[in-house]
């Protein structure tokens, strides 16, 4: 679609205007792996254990490497708050009356967003990786490529769905930012962002797993790490897909109820 | 100074009657300020299901010093974190003429115009959690002790302060800024941690630069440090801590000075 196509150019453009702002967060988002490191050294000296939630020192440190680059991939920051704050303070009206859907005008929006990260964060991430190569598992296997780039791609679209299903509850409920911060911190947790999903006791492991979250940080981070077989592989490829698929219908079947109950306020 | 204590007041006031307007959104703020505690629990205990010491830090030392650091962020958040983070978005949108033309101190205006009451719900989370460590430490804890750390509790929340303040006034140079916030999250997630997982790494530097140039590794380890882990407490680092946090609120207000001077006054 040629609109989306502009769309897309568009946010590229806007995105390049504010450089300075752009470093200065790409170096502040690597601050927490220098915690991470000093933390993890400082856990696993103060034990026995060689392993703890069944991975080493190195495949820790290695963890919270490849979170940042699945969280590339997934986090949608301001996206949720965004569409709440269209429905609340009636914005939505301009994409109504025009011939483009909300959805897909932000999913170009969003992909034109990590394209412009990717370039400009590929050094910093580069330095930040080469200076950690110790710790790393070394690249994957040729025929893990696949199903990696595709959890990873995946990641990108389980991001963007569960955020836009967050962003709707607006049309039902009038103030969200609040709900906005409980989905934050549960989204943190529960995709593994704060420690690896492998470290909670075996019941809550079972359901944790299962949760969307975990196939959006926790399980294309394992894959990268070299922790899973050419059948774990294709399995979590599945589940990716499944949510999305699930997602998918949640926000189509919200996004037309909703706009049903939407009232336009405003001026 | 009468007058400015008046604003204050005033300010306290309207804070809690916007907080009373809208109930439910304070309860699931509250809600939500636990939710996070609950989880950093989960996560210290997870630590320390797989290990015995962190950095010579125990379990319950552990958990004071997460107590402290609760404490120190919910004060900061109640009474500078909205205020401090709708300054970068003045100064963007050139709202900040409207401050700057009223007849008080526009660093006092800036700074305490908001009152978030529902971040307060931590304080006492976070109290209670320094309770509950000393009770499972068992070590006594004198008066003395007591005034200390309610002290450089206080001292802590004021370097935070003069560290956002300076922070959120950059936005004059870097002009859209989205991540005071950001920079928040970043900063607390760096301070609640023991000040000692930093020496190992870069020679010290970082835990020099942490402690002595940017004080946030002080922040929450001192006091936490003064009340239950005598034998690291460092008695002079207790006049570093309030020198410091002097010198951050000084260069606060002339870097306000100094960003006034390039400040763009757009809008539209």
């Amino acid at each position: 679609m040629r609109k989306y196509w502009w769309v897309f150019k568009i946010a590229l453009a806007d995105r390049f205007v504010y450089r300075a702002d752009f470093f200065l967060s790409t170096f502040l988002r690597f601050t927490p792996i220098i915690t991470t490191i000093a933390l993890w050294s400082a856990v696993y000296a103060g034990g026995d254990r060689k392993l703890i939630g069944n991975l080493t020192y190195g495949d820790m440190v290695s963890y919270y490497l490849i979170v940042m680059i699945a969280r590339a991939f997934g986090s949608m920051p301001g996206l949720a708050g965004g569409l709440a704050h269209d429905i609340r303070e009636g914005e939505l009206r301009k994409f109504i009356i025009q011939p483009v859907n909300y959805v897909i005008y932000h999913l170009h929006l969003r992909m034109a967003h990590k394209s412009v990260y990717f370039v400009m964060a590929t050094i910093p991430y580069a330095i930040v990786f080469w200076w950690c190569r110790g710790y790393l598992p070394g690249w994957p296997a040729l025929v893990q490529w696949l199903p990696c780039l595709l959890s990873l791609v995946f990641a990108f679209f389980l991001g963007f769905l569960i955020n836009m299903a967050m962003g709707l509850l607006s049309f039902w409920f009038l103030e969200v930012t609040s709900f906005m911060f409980i989905f934050m911190v549960s989204q943190y947790f529960l995709s593994g962002h704060q420690f690896p999903l492998t470290m909670l006791p075996a019941g809550l492991r079972e359901v944790v797993t299962y949760l969307p979250f975990a196939y959006e940080t926790f399980y294309p981070v394992m894959l990268l790490l070299g922790k899973c077989d050419q059948a774990e592989a294709w399995r979590i490829i599945l589940g990716q897909a499944i949510w999305i698929s699930l997602l998918a219908g949640v926000v189509a079947v919200g996004w037309r109820r909703g706009l049903r109950r939407y009232a336009a306020y405003g001026g | 100074m009468i007058r400015h204590l008046r604003i204050g007041m005033l300010f306290a006031r309207n804070g809690l009657v916007r907080e009373l307007s809208f109930r439910t959104n304070f309860i699931v703020t509250v809600i939500s300020e636990m939710l996070w505690l609950a989880m950093m629990l989960i996560f210290v205990e997870i630590i320390f299901a797989n290990t015995r010491s962190v950095s010579g830090w125990n379990n319950y030392q552990y958990l004071f010093l997460l107590g402290t650091h609760f404490l120190i962020s919910s004060l900061f958040e109640t009474f500078f974190f909205s205020n401090l983070q709708r300054l970068s978005e003045l100064i963007r949108t050139g709202g900040l003429d409207f401050v700057l033309l009223k007849p008080a101190q526009p660093q006092f205006l800036l700074s305490f115009e908001r009152v978030d009451y529902a971040a307060l719900a931590n304080a006492p989370l976070g109290v209670f959690l320094c309770g509950f460590a000393v009770y499972r430490l068992g070590s006594p804890v004198s008066v003395v002790d007591v005034l200390l750390f309610a002290v450089l509790v206080i001292s802590g929340v004021l370097t935070l302060y003069g560290l956002m303040f300076i922070f959120s006034t950059s936005s004059v140079w870097l002009i859209r800024q989205t991540s005071a916030s950001h920079f928040w999250f970043y900063l607390t997630s760096c301070a609640r941690y023991p000040a000692e997982i930093y020496q190992p790494l870069v020679r010290g530097v970082l835990w020099f630069v942490l402690t002595f140039v940017i004080p946030v590794l002080i922040v929450a380890n001192l006091p936490a440090n003064a009340v239950v882990r005598g034998g690291a407490f460092q008695p002079w680092l207790v006049g570093y801590a309030l020198a410091a946090a002097v010198i951050i609120l000084a260069v606060s207000a002339v870097v306000f000075r100094w960003a006034l001077r390039s400040y763009r006054s757009a809008s539209s």
